[in-house]
């Protein structure tokens, strides 16, 4: 049972700009029209849209040059390495284009587990031991290898594939699967379509796997387009190469001789000369032999439902198997292929504003270390959570509560919330910058949601003292230590129970961090039907539906504003001429935040 | 819809012709080269842009799936689905929590019912178009970091899209583009057409089993003619595999189909997911063609052809199949016959117990919609589409459903022919020899029989003595003409007969179709999408295509050009105006 954990989110600024301007308001859209889009509407960390912008504080950087924060929607991102995550070879951008997105050596992922897959040979595989036994001295194993994977003791010898060699199975893999792949397919594939009218063309070298039909129809169109291009030539501006015979009045005429010409066949050419040139109306054929990409479809699957009779539900892939397929359309569990390995990219980050780069990393795919990364968490206060114990009225965050959830929500213990008793929590502010802060806080009277929980903060303006540095001023971190442990030991031992928090104080301070009080009233969480005496005429219709998944969580919606006083930023080019080195200049950062306080216990 | 099967074809937008014939270095439209266009000088404030195409991301955009990839490759390389773990916060590991998946009935309560796996409902009505956006956002930022791999510069973007989606879908799935990704500009493609092409044809009748519907579009000449849609579909499915399931867990038989309230599947007596799992694990779908599902008020009870090849009916095999359910209370190993297991699919597309006139408009069996769809073409649009039925879509590949629908289509038109006139006066006018004045004329008595007369001897039967007619005689031999076409390497159309095609799928040919440069039916650019948003778009006809036509003559256009930079319009092709 894990527990609630209270928490954080972060909502990225970038996310009022790209919602702005949208252009169907002026039409009726058929979005909800009573959430106008603009800056007075609070935000709802509970609107489906909110998990798409809220980020925790590790996942956020920072722009130092705009002062914003940036998440990894709003950055313009680069690539620096693409390396196979499995072998960590490094993979050109060239041969990534060429040779795709995945590992070409021989490192694969096992299409039942996912698990690494390792080169075996055959022969020694099953019983290494007994090997041994009779030949001892053969060390170098021989002969066919295959692909094992340790953990699901899957091997691809259960689908009947084999390699000469230890070395690039990729290649191996893939000759065999598009080239002479035929053990598969065949059997699923070639039988006698019953429902057939047409002469079914299949050339023994016809191409059979999608790839190769592909590539077959890709070349099928190049040359007609090359065909059609090279009789036509300087017409329309010789666009012969986007032209397909439509979009021209060659198309038209088409039409007109297959209406008009009587005893003419039907795909024009015929006379069409008195028309315009007549290479147009020749119009590109359809493709019609196997070696041109084209198939009949094959109706008959009795194979596959004799295949699925015989061997039932586990003979079939999972759907998160088929998914982790290459290609599209496994069903048996015997259609799976090994899965190389996805490649990897390091990127590097940059504002989309200024373009500066605010994360780099190392180039090396084996040093995982950054040379640049400016996280957010260095340059915007972090807010802790916990609950002020001290003379409140309802008990709190043991695990030894029972979970009033019957044993069905994601989060059992943590705080439990006594619906309509006022409990008070204190938030911790803490300032990673070197300079002092002001922070204000706004948050709604009343939750939005269906339960609408109050909330007030009590000190919603305060400064926090900057962050000094801990190496040159240890003594006075030291000290400020000893004292603020003491205020707080002393305002626990002199007031005790009596210590109330006042509205406009903050609770306690710190070297560079500021603890406020503020109070929630959780909801009721019983869904009922309002008093018929409050409703008015016009309401909407009370939602009624069960609670849904977290709903029962307090989540208080907080708008944080930033202001200091940092350092002119040394981009703007007026200001490096003249620039000394204490000029300060304001700053300020302002964004919504989510907080989660606790569950609601629901009785 | 069949707009765009008219004479004028100016959704096509020139831009994209133009960038056909240009080398690949420098085939952006908005390049310098192009002076008429308004987006230049943007184009010059960002270098990006200009080596934006060197590849065209090719997306499909489903309801359950999209599919991304490089124009010029032959599968996508991501294809990603939605699910509720898509739309958590970042940083939101509770997937990971032990009890997790036994307390899917929370998560899943409050919404309706597989909601979560979905991008869009196309009833838009009360629907967050941002949400979509922001869905559709997260997901294709997924599929470029960790699939493509690519860097986040524009690309330009080529959409293959459904038919008649509705146009606040795709105003947000450009408004994703455009503001997020920074495309330049977007290409439209329209998914049958691609089907189509991916097929190797210009033409067909592509029979697109999706999830909310079923649609049957024409294409003919690489160009939608109309479209047809069923709301028998995967959804249908799943919800009949829900009750299907529900039963197998109850022990009970599963009865004839109840009447379905969303309180049953408000019981959450299995998941959706695993409903899902069953229906695409196990589902298989029957075919003999006994059960002939229409009534058939006219015609004599037909033979069929498919039924000797039937030695081991599996349909007859009641011998039970084990499946483990997880998501039921307790989980539980349930036993289906293995005949049973067809049911579902006999139920949500077939429903052969009812007769045609049960049926709304909104819900048609697939194969009597395909068989209309096929009578209500023009005559040589049909003889050609007849032979290049395609099926695609997700549902297509349960185990021996295409194959039933083809049956059934051609077991339809072998009882109807193409006779759009139905019912028992009919037939006794038919019948009476009084009335009838001569064997010939009653083939011409619909507007179509004569497309067949030909082509598909088996459709009229032996019933007609063909050649009276002039226009039913056969073209006369000509041995010049024969050279002729053989020097040209021409083979005969194959039209006329029934015939399904073997498609690569949508993806597949926009890849190839991008690839090759072909015109898509429109591009949007984006510094218009800003200006003007959706409510921009013009009707197709509006265009002006002699101006942009002279715009891309060279270099004489360039004065025109600019006089004409007003209206430069532009189009959502068949997806219509606002």
């Amino acid at each position: 049972m894990a527990s609630f954990a209270p928490y954080t989110y972060i909502q990225c600024p970038c996310h009022e700009s790209a919602s702005q301007g949208r252009p169907l308001d002026e039409t009726p859209s058929p979005t909800s029209q009573d959430i106008p889009d603009d800056d007075d509407h609070t935000f709802d960390p509970r609107a489906p849209r909110s998990n798409y912008s809220l980020y925790p504080l590790e996942y956020l950087l920072y722009c130092d040059v705009c002062t914003q924060i940036r998440c990894p929607r709003c950055v313009a991102e680069e690539l620096v390495t693409v390396y196979c995550p499995n072998c960590l070879f490094e993979v050109g951008s060239s041969s990534l284009k060429t040779e795709g997105n995945r590992c070409t050596r021989s490192c694969f992922q096992c299409p039942i587990c996912i698990g690494p897959l390792a080169v075996q040979s055959l022969e020694s595989a099953p019983d290494p031991s007994l090997l041994s036994a009779e030949s001892p001295t053969t060390p170098v194993p021989a002969g066919p290898w295959i692909l094992t994977c340790s953990y699901c003791n899957w091997n691809s010898s259960e689908i009947g594939v084999k390699f000469d060699k230890p070395q690039g199975i990729f290649s191996q893999l893939s000759k065999l699967r598009h080239g002479e792949d035929h053990h598969h397919q065949q059997h699923a594939k070639h039988s006698t379509s019953s429902g057939d009218l047409s002469p079914k063309k299949s050339d023994a070298a016809a191409p059979e796997s999608h790839k190769a039909r592909f590539n077959a129809m890709k070349a099928f169109y190049n040359a007609q387009n090359n065909a059609l291009s090279a009789t036509t030539a300087g017409s329309l501006s010789g666009m012969g190469a986007g032209d397909y015979g439509f979009n021209s009045p060659g198309a038209l005429s088409r039409i007109m001789n297959l209406y008009s010409g009587g005893n003419n066949n039907n795909t024009s050419g015929g006379n069409s000369s008195t028309l315009r040139p007549k290479a147009k109306a020749s119009a590109m054929r359809e493709a019609d032999s196997a070696n041109e990409g084209f198939r009949v479809a094959d109706l008959d699957e009795e194979a596959a439902v004799t295949k699925l009779r015989r061997e039932g539900w586990d003979a079939t892939a999972t759907g998160e198997q088929a998914q982790a397929q290459v290609e599209e359309g496994a069903r048996f569990t015997s259609d799976l292929w090994p899965i190389p390995y996805l490649l990897r990219a390091k990127r590097s980050k940059r504002c989309p504003v200024c373009r500066h780069i605010i994360s780099k990393p190392e180039s090396k795919v084996g040093n995982t270390r950054w040379r640049i990364r400016l996280v957010a968490n260095n340059s915007i206060p972090s807010i802790s959570i916990k609950p002020l114990t001290a003379g409140l009225s309802f008990s709190a965050s043991t695990a030894t509560i029972p979970t009033p959830t019957g044993g069905g929500g994601p989060g059992g213990g943590g705080y439990i919330l006594k619906p309509l008793q006022p409990a008070q929590f204190l938030l911790t502010f803490k300032n990673p910058m070197f300079e002092e802060l002001k922070v204000t806080l706004a948050t709604p009277a009343t939750t939005p949601g269906r339960f609408a929980s109050k909330v007030t903060v009590l000190c919603p303006e305060f400064h926090i003292d900057a962050n000094t540095d801990t190496d040159m001023y240890l003594e006075d971190v030291l000290k400020d230590g000893e004292k603020g442990g003491n205020a707080g030991r002393r305002r626990q031992g002199d007031e005790g129970t009596t210590h109330q928090a006042e509205a406009g104080k903050i609770w306690e301070r710190g070297r560079n961090w500021v603890s406020i009080v503020v109070e929630v009233v959780p909801a009721s969480l019983r869904i009922e039907e309002p008093p018929a005496l409050l409703r008015k005429e016009g309401d909407p219709e009370p939602d009624l539906s069960p609670l849904r998944e977290d709903e029962d969580i307090l989540e208080i919606p907080m708008f944080v504003r930033l202001e200091w006083e940092g350092d002119v930023s040394q981009d703007q080019v007026g200001t490096t001429a003249g620039k000394e080195k204490d000029t300060k200049e304001k700053k300020e950062l302002a964004y919504w935040c989510a907080i989660g306080i606790g569950r609601i216990s629901q009785e | 819809m069949s707009s765009s099967a008219g004479a004028s074809l100016p959704h096509r937008t020139v831009s994209s012709i133009r960038a056909g014939d240009r080398s690949s270095s420098q085939a952006l439209p908005n390049a310098p080269h192009t002076p008429p266009r308004t987006i230049v000088p943007s184009a010059f404030g960002s270098p990006s842009t200009l080596r934006a195409d060197d590849d065209v991301v090719v997306i499909e955009v489903g309801s359950r799936k999209l599919r991304i990839g490089f124009a010029g490759d032959s599968a996508p390389k991501r294809i990603a689905s939605f699910g509720p773990e898509q739309q958590r916060r970042a940083g939101d590991f509770r997937a990971w929590e032990a009890d997790y998946q036994s307390d899917w009935r929370k998560r899943a309560s409050g919404k309706p019912w597989g909601a979560d796996y979905e991008l869009w409902q196309l009833d838009v009505r009360g629907q967050d178009l941002a949400l979509i956006g922001d869905k559709l956002e997260r997901e294709l930022r997924d599929a470029f970091t960790k699939y493509l791999l690519t860097d986040s510069r524009p690309r330009r973007l080529a959409l293959v899209l459904p038919p008649t989606l509705p146009i606040p879908l795709i105003s947000s799935v450009f408004d994703t583009a455009f503001n997020r990704f920074l495309s330049p500009s977007i290409l439209l493609l329209s998914s049958p057409v691609m089907t189509a092409m991916a097929a190797g044809t210009r033409s067909g009748l592509v029979i697109d089993i999706g999830w909310y519907e079923t649609t049957v579009t024409a294409v003919y000449e690489f160009r939608e003619v109309q479209s047809w849609r069923t709301v028998r579909a995967g959804k249908l499915l799943v919800e009949e595999t829900y009750e299907f399931l529900a039963h197998a867990i109850q022990g009970r038989p599963s009865t004839a189909r109840t009447e379905r309230t969303e309180d049953k599947l408000e019981d959450k007596a299995v998941s959706f997911e695993e409903c899902e799992e069953f229906a695409t694990r196990m589902l298989w779908c029957k075919r003999d063609a006994k059960e002939v599902p229409q009534d058939t008020t006219e015609g004599l009870p037909t033979l069929h052809e498919q039924d000797e090849s039937e030695t081991v009916a599996p349909a007859e095999d009641r011998s039970p199949i084990a499946v483990t359910l997880n998501s039921c209370n307790p989980p539980k190993t349930v036993e289906i016959p293995f005949a049973e297991l067809a049911e579902p699919c006999e139920a949500v597309f077939f429903e052969p117990h009812l007769s045609p006139c049960c049926f709304d408009d909104h819900e048609l069996p697939v194969p009597l919609l395909a068989y209309r769809a096929l009578l209500q073409l023009p005559l040589d649009v049909r003889a050609i589409c007849m032979s290049r039925i395609i099926f695609t879509g997700g549902c297509s590949n349960i185990i021996g459903l295409r194959g039933r629908i083809f049956d059934e289509v051609s077991l339809l038109v072998k009882e109807r022919g193409w006779d759009p006139i139905r019912g028992k006066g009919v037939d006794q006018y038919k019948n009476n020899p009084k009335l009838r004045r001569n064997g010939s004329r009653k083939s011409g008595e619909g507007p179509t029989p004569v497309a067949v007369r030909a082509e598909n001897p088996s459709t009229e039967g032996g019933e007609t003595a063909p050649p009276v007619n002039p226009a039913h005689a056969p073209p006369e031999y000509s041995k010049v003409e024969e050279d002729v076409q053989k020097f040209r390497n021409h083979k005969p159309i194959v039209q006329g007969t029934l015939r399904v095609i073997d498609s690569l799928g949508p993806w597949s040919g926009a890849s190839m179709a991008t690839q090759l440069k072909m015109p898509a039916l429109a591009t949007v650019e984006r510094e218009l999408w800003l200006q003007q948003g959706v409510a921009g778009a013009c009707r197709p006809s509006e265009v002006d295509v002699k101006a942009q036509q002279r715009q891309s003559m060279g270099a004489g256009g360039l004065i025109r050009g600019q006089a004409s930079q007003a209206s430069s319009n532009w189009t959502l092709g068949v997806w219509g105006v606002v």
